[in-house]
């Protein structure tokens, strides 16, 4: 008993805060009061010397006196106790006000939505990032034409348009009455500012708006586009950035505020965190928005996105990471999953013109070598193994996974041609950004080790991906997520980051895109995406499929191509109907 | 009035030699925001003039004068991102952190002032060791590990009593403080349990500390109790140290907030500055770095200050030296 | 030698000093174990095989692309007591050299240096390592040295006034009278005294490294991916905590652990160390 006081006594001063918050809070902790001993030596000193006089006899009257402490421990009791009590009171009264839900059968009035990427800004001329066509298109902004959930284009402001025989004059016919959300006419003039500016200013996605030679507005409910050569995906290209019309008369910050045409207007952003649309009642169409209140929330952590999803924060979480949506996949009472079609390519290039994998046996091994289906697998299951650089929804899709099957004594084969073993590794750096996870690194270089290629991953931000792979080409492998639609273009220029480079490949390419009949557009670029793949310059390791999980009673939700498309006119929720 | 002088000079120098640092590190680093802006099909040209329009081409000498001169007016630009001014946005953020930070101090003081005085006092030795055992064990749990206990044990969705919301801060902030409130609940108890350990056992050793003084003895002497004389007295002698341990505490635990706001998903100054460093967001970066570094710098300036002026001791004391850990007795 | 012995063996005497050396004392052994020889490669993945439970095969379960949760443990207790060991050396090197200069006869530069150490003390390590990973990126460095910095500095200004009285001291007086220089001062006479807290203050500082490890690597700004650690495992895990609870366990609760060690074996270097607790020790001096 004597000894044990002793030592919590001598535990004294120097202990202060000792070890430990976490982190390094400790370090000043103890810092601070030390030094502040330090600061007033006389003091510590003079306590210090007399309180080692004095300390034997109160040493000997505290093991005597330890029945008095009893009271100190009552004192902590009761504290504990009054805290405990407030958190329990706390928690009941919040209890009882909980029942904001509507009553079951009836639609809600307000749906919140969980994403997974946040836009930074709203400014969607020049800010890229698929979050932002994913908020705005369709949803405060529209174009002149707009896609469905299988990538087709359909009426959006135009409600037709015609085409002359040689594709190089597109006639568009708006829908008459339109306005913007802030009551401005929207009309032809509108539609040509948009795209003079998008072209004069260079906006995000301007070169995607080949042979444009002119845009006029012959009357108010007529754009007639000229090109100067035919090209195949200007409807498409339209669907996107490059179609968005914007209200001529209007003047608002773009960061910040969004004011569009569309069926939802935008009433508050918060960066990082939240958007909210609210129905547009002067919405100049017929299919009006079927909630009042949508609010989106991003959640960029998949924890807290399952979490808000189970405790009906959120009534829609898209995407749902396939490892996290199995208890929600058998809890078919109250929860609805399914993945949806998409167009995100997980492209794992090989630097062409790189000094190892300019060698085309190193390139084809490593494609040989990779096993998708395990990939796959442990994502979940739910990614589609593609072989090429086209996704099923896009023109020009077939399945290419044929081209390489997964061998790897034939992978070893083309290693040892190439000079290389187990024994005498090819060391490959693979640098990729960290928003992908360190997992698909990590396997990678566990499937390549056994034909001799000594992996280093380097997981980078995505800003350092940039400058290092995407402008000075300073890579071997690199990783990235390729999600736009109808980018095969990226394939037909060797100063991409690729560096690969075909002739075959580009002549293919610009037939398919000066044909003016989509099955010849198709059956071109299916020729040349064979081809690309047969080159090997990167491996196509899954197309990404986005889960998305619902609560019972959420309809109208897309849940094809969701991440760059989001329509939510349609959305509604019904509570009570599953629970 | 020399030292508080001296003590400021040093200070500003330091801000000065700070602020040339975090604008040089911010500058080295790889990549910049006109890419990251342009995304992944843009042409180089694009990328350029997304840079001259963002002002990212002047040169770097012109680009520091140009911030000092700002910050000298208290102006702490318009993040390139995000397009609003840094200090609204800090402010925003710092409306979640310093929250989070004040009601994690408050669970710390509630559960380690008594529980380090029972640690004490307890008359069981096993009630004693209990405590102690818990402070230590307490105090070493990674905060990211004790957060995601308490997720695991009180998190509306995924915890064993579905209670307190775990992801996000309430929709419409403060201006529904009990929602808000309420989604700080688990975060600062996080922070709250472990700073609280660590208050337990400083409270422990400030309390044996008295227990063998002089004024003890003569509170004794009075014919307080033992209990009686360390909680009335003793207590109230430890109280100034425990305040400005404290009130340094409090600079500490951005660390703690930082990683807790991670987890929990709350919009708060840690988790902007991290992802903000991402998006190579550079006058937001640096701008933020540097008020958080000056206000800790503060902070720390403040502490140094009060307790110069509150302990009369100290005022008094000269320059000298002596040993703090030499005063132990033998048992 | 014989202090360290008698110093060891007063810990070990007690319940939680046995604790501590056998936890510190397996950390070191399965680190130098793990350079060798894990029960599984690290690079074993197996993507039909990810957040399994634990099993004979796998005795802790498997991660998200199906590697062997305790050899990454295991692999990652080298890579923190590396980390440990690193910012402990620094932190003690920057705390003499700090302490050096406070005792310097130059006044103004004794003084400068108090006042800039009390400027530079308060700023968080977290702050430090933000603005170092800012151009070094994540990497073992940003927490050594952020860490050493912060802790050097705690350390500079906790023993110095003990460093003061022993430089004040008769022996250290007479030296200086006989033409010792400064180093040689702090060497023979100084450093001997302030030895006991420093120990002690070095260990707290090595938990605190842990944590730091932790948190640091949780941010995305400390041990760089592919490098096996704890706290890389806690944050790989930290995401599917909801399905596979599990596994956020076991990171943990080893940090925490060996933190528990560092800490107690801390408290109780304090007072084995000390000649006034003691007796062993008075003896050996007398």
């Amino acid at each position: 008993m004597a000894k044990q006081t002793s030592a919590e006594h001598r535990t004294g001063t120097d202990e202060q805060f000792g070890t430990a918050e976490q982190t390094d809070q400790v370090g000043s902790g103890d810092g601070t009061v030390q030094a502040s001993d330090g600061a007033r030596p006389g003091q510590a000193g003079s306590a210090g010397w007399a309180l080692a006089a004095s300390t034997d006899a109160s040493l000997n009257q505290r093991t005597k006196s330890t029945d008095h402490g009893r009271r100190g421990l009552i004192w902590a009791i009761v504290a504990a106790t009054v805290v405990v009590a407030f958190i329990v009171g706390f928690v009941l009264v919040r209890g009882r006000g909980k029942s904001d839900a509507a009553p079951a059968g009836r639609p809600s009035s307000k749906v919140t939505v969980g994403l997974k990427l946040a836009p930074s800004n709203l400014d969607i001329r020049n800010q890229s990032g698929s979050a932002l066509d994913q908020l705005l298109i369709g949803n405060v902004y529209e174009g002149l034409v707009a896609r469905d959930a299988d990538n087709h284009v359909v009426p959006s402001l135009a409600q037709s348009w015609d085409q002359n025989a040689d594709g190089t004059l597109y006639t568009f016919h708006l829908n008459p009455g339109m306005t913007f959300s802030n009551g401005h006419k929207l009309d032809s003039e509108d539609v040509v500012w948009s795209i003079r500016e998008l072209v004069s200013k260079q906006y995000h996605n301007a070169d995607q708006l080949k042979n444009l030679q002119s845009i006029e507005a012959p009357d108010a409910n007529t754009v007639e586009l000229r090109l100067s050569a035919p090209y195949s995906s200007l409807l498409w290209v339209l669907t996107g950035r490059p179609g968005l019309v914007f209200d001529k008369g209007a003047s608002y910050d773009m960061k910040t505020q969004a004011v569009g045409s569309g069926p939802y207007l935008l009433t508050s952003f918060v960066p990082n965190d939240s958007a909210t649309l609210q129905a547009n009642r002067k919405y100049w169409g017929e299919r009006k928005a079927k909630t009042p209140t949508v609010v989106v929330r991003y959640l960029g952590d998949d924890n807290a996105a399952v979490n808000a999803l189970k405790s009906k924060d959120v009534q829609v979480l898209a995407p749902i990471t396939e490892n996290l949506a199995t208890p929600f996949r058998s809890d078919k009472d109250h929860y609805q999953v399914q993945a949806g079609d998409d167009t995100d390519k997980y492209v794992l290039a090989f630097n062409s013109k790189g000094p190892k994998t300019a060698d085309l046996r190193v390139r084809q091994a490593i494609r040989h070598t990779i096993d998708h289906q395990e990939l796959i697998a442990s994502r979940g299951g739910s990614d589609k193994a593609l072989g090429g650089p086209i996704p099923s929804l896009d023109p020009g899709y077939e399945d290419l996974t044929g081209l390489y099957k997964h061998d790897v004594a034939k992978a070893r084969e083309l290693m040892a041609q190439a000079g290389y073993s187990p024994a005498n590794p090819l060391e490959l750096r693979l640098t990729y950004a960290n928003t992908y996870g360190t997992e698909l690194g990590d396997q990678l270089r566990s499937q390549l080790k056994p034909i001799g290629i000594d992996l280093k991953v380097n997981v980078v931000e995505f800003s350092t991906w940039l400058q290092d792979v995407y402008q000075n080409h300073d890579y071997d492998l690199s990783l990235v997520d390729h999600n736009e639609s109808h980018d095969f273009s990226q394939w037909t220029s060797p100063d991409y980051y690729y560096g690969y480079d075909n002739p075959k490949v580009r002549r293919l390419y610009d037939q398919a895109m000066a044909s003016t009949k989509p099955k010849d557009t198709s059956r071109l670029l299916a020729q040349a995406a064979r081809q690309v793949s047969q080159d090997a310059p990167a491996d196509w390791l899954f197309n990404y499929r986005v889960t998305t999980a619902e609560l019972k009673g959420v309809k109208g939700f897309p849940l094809n191509l969701n991440q760059t498309l989001m329509p939510l006119r349609d959305l509604t929720y019904c509570p009570g109907v599953g629970d | 009035m020399r030292f508080l002088f001296r003590r400021f000079l040093i200070l500003v120098m330091t801000l000065l030699g700070l602020s040339l640092l975090i604008f040089v590190a911010v500058r080295i680093l790889p990549g910049d925001l006109a890419s990251v802006m342009a995304g992944l099909n843009a042409p180089p040209e694009r990328v350029e003039a997304l840079r001259s329009q963002l002002g990212l081409d002047r040169p770097l000498p012109d680009q520091y004068l140009t911030w000092m001169a700002d910050l000298a007016r208290g102006d702490f630009g318009r993040s390139l991102l995000t397009g609003r001014s840094v200090s609204v946005q800090v402010g925003d953020r710092a409306a979640v952190t310093f929250p989070l930070i004040g009601l994690g101090l408050l669970i710390a003081m509630v559960i380690g002032l008594p529980m380090g005085c029972l640690s004490l006092l307890a008359s069981k030795p096993w009630v004693r060791s209990l405590v102690h055992v818990l402070a230590i064990v307490g105090g070493s749990m990674p905060a990211l590990w004790g957060g995601l206990l308490l997720i695991l044990l009180f998190s509306r969705g995924s915890g064993l009593l579905g209670i307190f919301p775990s992801q996000g801060f309430a929709q419409g902030g403060w201006s529904t403080p009990g929602k808000a409130l309420w989604s700080l609940v688990l975060p600062a108890l996080t922070l709250g349990l472990i700073i609280g350990a660590s208050l337990m056992r400083y409270t422990r050793a400030a309390l044996a500390d008295m227990l063998g003084s002089g004024y003890m003895d003569m509170a004794r002497a009075c014919g307080m109790t033992r209990t009686h004389a360390l909680l009335r007295v003793g207590l109230r002698l430890a109280l100034p140290q425990l305040v400005s341990v404290l009130g340094l505490t409090f600079a500490e635990m951005i660390t703690g907030a930082m990683v807790v706001e991670n987890l929990f998903a709350l919009p708060g100054l840690g988790s902007g500055l991290v992802s903000d460093l991402g998006n190579r967001d550079l006058i937001a970066v640096q701008s933020e770095l540097f008020m958080l570094a000056a206000f800790f710098l503060l902070v720390g300036f403040l502490v140094d200050m009060i307790h110069r002026l509150a302990d009369p001791r100290l005022k008094a004391a000269g320059e000298g030296g002596s040993g703090t850990s030499t005063r132990q007795v033998t048992a | 030698m014989t202090t360290v012995a008698i110093v060891a063996r007063s810990m070990w005497s007690r319940a939680e000093g046995k604790f501590s050396i056998l936890v510190l004392g397996l950390w070191v052994l399965v680190s130098l174990v793990s350079l060798v020889w894990t029960p599984q490669s690290l690079w074993a993945t197996d993507g039909y095989q990810v957040w399994k439970a634990p099993s004979a095969q796998h005795w802790l379960g498997t991660d998200g692309t199906g590697a062997d949760v305790l050899s990454w443990l295991m692999a990652g207790s080298h890579t923190n007591l590396l980390i440990s060991l690193l910012a402990v050396l620094l932190a003690a090197l920057l705390g003499l050299l700090l302490l050096t200069a406070m005792l310097a006869s130059n006044q103004l530069l004794a003084a400068g240096t108090v006042v800039v150490v009390d400027a530079l003390i308060s700023l968080p390590t977290v702050l430090l390592a933000l603005m170092l990973a800012v151009p070094l990126g994540p990497s073992i460095a940003v927490i050594v040295i952020s860490c050493g910095i912060g802790y050097g500095l705690n350390l500079a200004r906790i023993v110095r006034p003990q460093a003061l009285l022993a430089a004040g001291s008769d022996y250290a007086l007479s030296a200086k009278a006989n033409g010792a220089g400064g180093w040689r001062i702090m060497l023979d006479h100084i450093l001997p005294n302030v030895m006991p807290t420093m120990a002690v203050q070095l260990s707290l500082s090595a938990g605190t490294a842990l944590l730091a490890e932790s948190g640091l690597t949780y941010l995305g700004i400390g041990v760089p991916s592919g490098v096996p650690s704890w706290g890389h495992s806690l944050a790989t895990s930290v995401k599917f905590i909801d399905v596979f609870p599990l596994t956020v366990l076991w990171p943990g609760l080893l940090v925490t652990m060996v933190v528990v060690a560092l800490n107690v074996c801390g408290d109780l270097l304090r007072q084995a160390m000390d000649p006034v607790s003691n007796p062993e020790l008075r003896k050996l001096a007398a």
